[in-house]
Parts: structure tokens; C-alpha cells; sequence
């Protein structure tokens, strides 16, 4: 070892970073060059005479009891205290914050006056018929309405399975736009499309949570994913569906996420039902990588 | 007086120190506030307060700032304990919080533009008033000249040296607090003993030699 090499490591070899060949060989520099030595003397009398600073600090015995006052649990008093009321007011006195929060309210109440004004020169809409309609007596081969306390007959719909909620959707919306054609009978179909895509997607994003979240060994030499994929592939039979409904309607957001579902639910759909781990783990980390979950729960 | 540089760091290896915490490892002392124990935080407190308030007093060089950085940062560090990494350190994690609470402390100090502190005139009056005995009297002037040293440094080499000098910190541990990479803590390390050397020379002792 050279004297320049060993006086760059001298530091690190003092503070016990480097690793034990590297130590020896600059103790073994050290032990026969003179400068090298008088340098690591130098730092060790640098560690010899820190070692010895003394802070004259104490811990004031009140310390830990004004820590432990503000890790306390609050209690009922306290959070009442604290709460949302005796804060604002808190804030009100603040002159500048109450000259904002006085024209903030003005401008509420201006907004809400005209809001109401606005709403008084419309003219009312006719409220469809859609409740009498769902009434009305249904085909045979439709699904009698599952029993709810609420009134919103597409609430009825949004209850039942996958399947049965498709095939009364398209149902209604026959009818309804065959009966009328008041448009608020359309946005009573686009609501129940939105439950429906609404459902698929919750229903898929569970298929790749699962897919992301199955713990792959070594050892397996198959993995059972015949439920998956079935599953995957009636998911992707809905998908298409639904991706071509966003794209007429517009619904971009929708339609793009939709397409990214498609490419992962033909892998899924196409595994074998005994996958191999080394499958599996290629699809898994295709989720992981595109963040597909993220993106399902953030819609 | 108490010595709060090298060996807090190192209380489960000192048989006798603060006896009663030691039966308690930090990770066991850990889990148990996480099921709110507060008595286990209290013997976290004990344990690691010491360090805390000198490695926060080297950063601001202000006794009384330092107690409450002190304690804001136990309080922080009760509160954010359920996310506390399992693999990390206990004496790591605190630091970390102990830097970004101090440096929050020098950044709003700068913005206030008020003039650091030092508390000279305590030191000086003793020495100039009292008679103290040669040895107390060098020692508390060496702890003087190495805090005005200290004082000197810039925030990342002061941070850097006060790591692994008076805390023993391993460079790993010192990245890991200041999210520094291994090559800047390094050169900032040997900078920073470069420059404490070269202020603490006219001071030193016989046989103190750069």
C-alpha cells in the first residue's frame, strides 16, 4: 500500500469502516512508515481529546412530564376543549381571518340567492314515470325486483348480482326509451351502466389485488388458478362490453382504464388451470409494475 | 457531571447504567408503546434523552432550545411510533427525528434572522470570578473552544461530525439519519475534522500535533 492510499483510508480505518483486509493492510503501512504513523497519531489524539467535551447538559426532572402531559390519551373535557367549535372561534378573533370569513360568507350568500333565483325561472321538468314504469307489469322472463326499504327503484337494480343487473339494465333501458322519451329515463340507464362498470371494476380490482397479493414458493411446482381464470375470463367478456359503451359515450377516462384492464385479464384468462410459479409471478409483477390496483381504487 | 458524548449510544452493552431500563430491549420497548404502554415510552425516554438533548444542542447551540427540541421530539416520536420500520435502529430513528426537529428550529431562527446565541459569558465569568482549579478550568475551556468549533462548522459537516464523532454513529446509521450518500457524509466528515482540528490547534495541549 502507498502512503497517499493509506492516508485516505486513515479516517475510515479509525472509525472501523473498512473491512477487515483493508484494515490490515493499512496497520501493516502504518506499523513501517513513519509519516503514515504520525498522521494516525494525529487522528487518534482528535478522538482522545472529543471523547472528552463535556456538554454540561442535564435532563430537567419536568421533561418527561410535560412529554408525557402531550402523549396523553385526550379526554372527553380536553377534546371538547379542542374541538371544532372553540377553534374557529379561536380563529374569529384573528382580525385578518375574521375579515376573510365575513366576505367568504357574503359571497356563499350572494351565490346561494342567485342560485335560487336562477332556479325559480326555470321551468320545471316532468319528473318520468320511471318508478310507474318499473311498476308496470314486467315480462316473464325478467327477474322479479329485490325487496328494498328505499324508493329509488334503481337502488333495486344495483343490489342484485352481475348477470341479472346486466340483463335488467339493457331491459329498462329498452322499455323506458321505447315508453318515452324523457331524458331523465336515459339518466336512469346511464346511472345503472355506471353501477354496472362501477361493479366490474371492484369486482376485477379484487382479482388483481389477488393475483398481486398471492405469495409465490419456490417449490410449488404448480399453482391452482383455474377459479382465477375463469373468472377472469367473464371479466374480460364484460370489459369489452363495457369498453365500447364508454367510447360511444364519451366516458374517455372509463374507456382508457378499461383498455388496461383488457391486456392483464387475456394473460390471466389464458393461464393453464395449473399454472407454473414462474407464470403467475410474471402477470403479478406486470400488476405490481403498472399500478393497475391503484388506478381501480383511485376510480 | 454526567458525560453525554460517547456512550449513550451503547447502554445496552453498559452493565449497571440506568438499571431497570435494560431489561427491556429497545424492540420489545418499542412494541410495547405500540400497544400503549406509556410506561415503556417513559423508559425510552430515560434511556435515550440524554443523547438526544446533546446531539440537538451541538446542532443549535442553545441549552434551553435544546430542551424543548428535546421534547418535541419525544413527542413526535411517540406519535409516529406504529411507523417506525421494523428493521430500523431505535437510537437511529430518534436521531433522525431529533435532525429534522432541529433543523426545522434553525431554519425558522434563520428566517427570524436572529443571531445565534453562545453562551460565553457563563464560561468566561466563571473563570474570571472564581477560583476554579487548573484542571476544571482547562476542561471547561476546552468544552468551550470545541463548542465554538462546533459552532463554526456548516449545518451538514456539523450534523455529519457531531454524528459520528461524539455519537458514534456507524456511516450507515449517519446516512440513514440525514439521507446523505455515503461519498458527501464522507467528504463533509473528513472536512469538518479538517477544520475542528485547525481551530482547535492553538488551544491544544502539549503533544497535540497537526
Amino acid at each position: 500500500m502507498k502512503c497517499e492510499s493509506c492516508q485516505q483510508s486513515l479516517e475510515e480505518y479509525l472509525d472501523g469502516e473498512l473491512s477487515e483486509r483493508e484494515a490490515s493492510a493499512v496497520a501493516a503501512h502504518v506499523a513501517r512508515c513513519p509519516s503514515c504513523a504520525a498522521q494516525c497519531a494525529t487522528y487518534s489524539g482528535d478522538q482522545e481529546l472529543f471523547s472528552h467535551y463535556d456538554r454540561d447538559l442535564a435532563i430537567p426532572s419536568s421533561m418527561w412530564e410535560q412529554i408525557a402531559e402531550r402523549t396523553a390519551t385526550p379526554t372527553v373535557s380536553q377534546l371538547s376543549e379542542n374541538g371544532f367549535g372553540p377553534r374557529l372561534v379561536a380563529l374569529i378573533r384573528v382580525p385578518s381571518f375574521a375579515v376573510s370569513f365575513a366576505a367568504a360568507t357574503v359571497m356563499v350568500v350572494f351565490a346561494l340567492v342567485i342560485y335560487a333565483a336562477y332556479m325559480k325561472t326555470q321551468k320545471p321538468k316532468p319528473v318520468v314515470a320511471f318508478t310507474a314504469a318499473a311498476q308496470e307489469p314486467k315480462p316473464k322472463e325478467q327477474p322479479a325486483p329485490v325487496p328494498s326499504s328505499s324508493a329509488e327503484p334503481q337502488k333495486h337494480i344495483a343490489v342484485s348480482n352481475q348477470n341479472s343487473v346486466h340483463r335488467r339494465a339493457r331491459a329498462v333501458k329498452a322499455s323506458d326509451i321505447e315508453a318515452s322519451d324523457v331524458l331523465s329515463s336515459d339518466l336512469g340507464v346511464q346511472d345503472i351502466e355506471d353501477q354496472e362498470t362501477a361493479k366490474h371494476l371492484e369486482q376485477t380490482q379484487n382479482l388483481l389485488q389477488s393475483i398481486r397479493n398471492v405469495k409465490l414458493n419456490d417449490n410449488d411446482v404448480e399453482i391452482d388458478v383455474s377459479y382465477d381464470k375463469a373468472l377472469s375470463r367473464r371479466l374480460l367478456n364484460e370489459n369489452i362490453v363495457l369498453r365500447r359503451d364508454a367510447e360511444m359515450k364519451a366516458k374517455y377516462p372509463t374507456k382508457m382504464l378499461l383498455s388496461d384492464l383488457e391486456p392483464l385479464l387475456i394473460d390471466i384468462a389464458n393461464l393453464p388451470d395449473q399454472a407454473k410459479p414462474e407464470e403467475v409471478r410474471v402477470i403479478k409483477d406486470r400488476v405490481q409494475k403498472t399500478e393497475i390496483v391503484a388506478a381501480l381504487i383511485g376510480y | 457531571m454526567k458525560r453525554l458524548a460517547l456512550d449513550e449510544l451503547n447502554l445496552e452493552a453498559q452493565p449497571g447504567a440506568f438499571a431497570g431500563t435494560l431489561m427491556n430491549s429497545s424492540r420489545d420497548l418499542v412494541t410495547r408503546v405500540c400497544q400503549g404502554d406509556q410506561e415503556a415510552f417513559r423508559l425510552i425516554f430515560d434511556r435515550y434523552s440524554r443523547p438526544v438533548i446533546g446531539f440537538i444542542y451541538d446542532m443549535v447551540s442553545d441549552r434551553e432550545l435544546a430542551e424543548e427540541l428535546t421534547q418535541e421530539t419525544f413527542v413526535r416520536a411517540f406519535r409516529g411510533i406504529h411507523s417506525m420500520k421494523p428493521q430500523t435502529k431505535l437510537s437511529t430513528w430518534l436521531f433522525g427525528i431529533a435532525r429534522n426537529v432541529a433543523r426545522e428550529s434553525l431554519r425558522a431562527r434563520t428566517r427570524a434572522n436572529t443571531q445565534v446565541t453562545l453562551e460565553d459569558e457563563s464560561v468566561m465569568g466563571v473563570s474570571d470570578q472564581k477560583p476554579v482549579p487548573v484542571d476544571r478550568l482547562l476542561s471547561k475551556e476546552l468544552n468551550e473552544v470545541i463548542r465554538r468549533a462546533l459552532d463554526a462548522l456548516d449545518e451538514d459537516k456539523r450534523l455529519v461530525f457531531t454524528l459520528k464523532v461524539f455519537h458514534q454513529c456507524s456511516y450507515e446509521e449517519i446516512a440513514e439519519i440525514t439521507g446523505f450518500s455515503l461519498a458527501k457524509l464522507k467528504t463533509d466528515l473528513h472536512r469538518a475534522r479538517a477544520e475542528m482540528r485547525r481551530r482547535i490547534q492553538p488551544y491544544a495541549g502539549v503533544g497535540y500535533e497537526v
